[in-house]
């Protein structure tokens, strides 16, 4: 019964000729849109994530507190609310850290007079507090703080990250959305053409007393077969795209986002693609107006 | 096998009304061989579509083969049409495939496994004397051995019933005669057939009993 079954489906589908050509194509196209969109926003996520964790604010203090206060001093910072962690940095500390950036040159710091840097509190936000709006509240709690300063940390990098990722998923999905419908109705096409060349068979069938569900499945494998092979093909174009722009695609990640690889998808994810292709070619295949039974 | 009471069917062509068939009320029994009588456009075509439940009734009940025909849900048909075999005039065969595969199809389609296959479409078609052009496509055939095949495949899934509507139409009287032969075969096999047919002269020459309609009334009923 399965072996008959697809074989019709084989068969379907040879019938469909071009307009099953057409729609495996237009499944190819539609996945390989939301596909490439999608890989791009999945790394520019990945380097959200990256940038979050790195993100800081930090708090510039008028006067470097005894050391028998920096403890309280502490406690008043992170009473703010909204933070997660916060490291001390004594003048020292910073000097230090200072001669360790320039290296070579550190000779430089040697002959400073004094030491020129403000003693500081490193601030990293709490989960909740990271989005921009957050931030912001967080960085006019702290400024108001009479020890304070002033304090530094824009968010305006990591924002721009963010919109750029919602543009890029906003774009991916109506590209993909007004290619998948031209897809859904090639295969719906292609569908009505071997209703059309099963006309017989389907009036047979039923005269002898084939289940609908026998009659009908065939139809339906043939849209999911039209789906998968587009899938495939997106995913393996996708692939060697990815596999191709790799060696000049790195190092610019690299340096502009401080990715050190680009990622493609994980297997879970091109499933859900070879599904969406499947779901694509199976809409198709049921959309088909066939004659219904008497 | 068969019971109508009082069936009419009225056909909707636009505004205008056809009433194919007015109040039949009939039974037919398990084993009869029955002929279906009647000029052309009498209704007879339109009789054995409600009893396989091509078309629906205006009005009456139907049972067939233990079939509530009238009342039956959709999902029931298929089992309807199983117990049901049905030929035309023309034969209806699959162009693409050949008389096995035309054949075959039906037990495919019905599930049948597959070991079971070949056996028993070689058989049927032996028993319609068709099974040395069992490669033939139905272009390479004539009109009977067509029909030969046609009787084959409604045969295969083991009908308790047989529909025949106007079997012997595009053929000529020998072949004719050798189709009808095969028919009384068959029915000796304990088929129960309904024969419908518009040549008076075929229904007197089988000497069975005779269902005259006209006009859509049931004129006469017998033996
Ligand atoms: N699908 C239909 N739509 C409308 N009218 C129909 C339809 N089928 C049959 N009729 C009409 O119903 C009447 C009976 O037709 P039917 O085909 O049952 O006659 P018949 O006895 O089989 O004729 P024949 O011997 O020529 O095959 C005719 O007047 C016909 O025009
Ligand atoms: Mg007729």
């Amino acid at each position: 019964m399965l072996f008959f079954l697809v074989g019709e489906a084989l068969r379907d589908l040879r019938r469909g000729g071009r307009v099953a050509v057409s729609a495996v194509l237009l499944i190819t196209l539609s996945l390989t849109a939301l596909g490439a969109f999608w890989v791009l926003s999945l790394n520019l996520g990945r380097a959200l994530v990256q940038w979050r964790d790195r993100f800081r604010v930090v708090v510039y203090l008028r006067e470097e507190p005894p050391a028998g206060q920096v403890e309280g001093l502490l406690k008043k910072i992170e009473g703010v609310g909204g933070i997660q962690r916060l490291r001390y940095v004594s003048k020292g500390q910073a000097l230090q850290a200072l001669r360790r950036q320039i290296g070579g040159q550190a000779s430089v710091v040697a002959e400073l007079p004094a030491n020129p840097l403000p003693a500081s509190v490193e601030v990293t936000p709490a989960g909740e507090a990271m989005t921009p709006e957050g931030t912001r509240a967080l960085i006019q709690r702290l400024s108001a703080l009479a020890e304070v300063e002033e304090v530094q940390g824009g968010t305006a990098w990591v924002e721009w990250l963010a919109q750029l990722q919602g543009l890029l998923q906003a774009i991916g999905l109506s590209l993909g959305a007004v290619l998948a419908l031209a897809a859904i109705l090639t295969a719906t096409t292609a569908t009505t053409l071997v209703l059309h060349a099963r006309r017989e068979e389907m009036e047979i069938m039923r005269l002898v007393g084939a289940s609908e569900m026998v009659i009908r499945l065939p139809l339906l494998l043939q849209g999911l077969i039209q789906g998968f092979v587009g899938a495939a093909m997106a995913v393996g174009g996708l692939y060697g795209a990815y596999r191709l722009a790799l060696p000049t695609l790195e190092p610019l990640l690299s340096f502009t986002l401080g990715l050190p690889r680009a990622a493609f998808f994980a297997p879970a994810e091109i499933a859900v693609l070879v599904g969406g292709g499947g779901l694509l070619g199976a809409l198709g295949g049921l959309m088909a107006k066939g004659e219904r039974p008497a | 096998m068969i019971q109508l009471k009082s069936v009419s069917k009225v056909y909707r062509v636009g505004p205008v009304k056809v009433t194919a068939l007015d109040g039949v009320s009939l039974e037919i029994e398990k084993g009869e061989f029955t002929v279906l009588a009647g000029p052309s456009g009498s209704g007879k075509t339109t009789l054995l579509r409600l009893l396989y439940r091509d078309e629906v009734p205006t009005e009456g009940e139907i049972r067939v083969a233990g079939f509530d025909v009238t009342g039956m849900r959709r999902s029931r048909i298929p089992h309807l049409r199983r117990a049901v075999g049905v030929v035309f005039q023309d034969a209806k065969l699959l162009p693409a495939r050949n008389v096995y595969d035309n054949v075959a199809f039906v037990l495919r389609v019905l599930g049948t496994p597959r070991r079971e296959i070949t056996p028993r479409v070689m058989q049927t078609l032996k028993a319609v004397g068709i099974s040395a052009r069992a490669q033939a496509l139905p272009a390479q055939l004539s009109q009977g051995e067509q029909q030969r095949a046609a009787l084959a495949r409604a045969l295969i899934k083991e009908p308790a019933l047989l529909l025949a509507d106007e079997p012997t139409g595009n053929l000529d009287e020998a072949m004719a005669e050798e189709i009808l032969y095969l028919l009384s075969d068959i029915w000796n096999r304990g088929t129960t057939i309904l024969l419908a047919t518009h040549r008076a002269t075929l229904a007197n020459q089988l000497k069975r009993r005779t269902l005259v309609l006209d006009g859509g009334r049931l004129l006469k009923d017998e033996a």
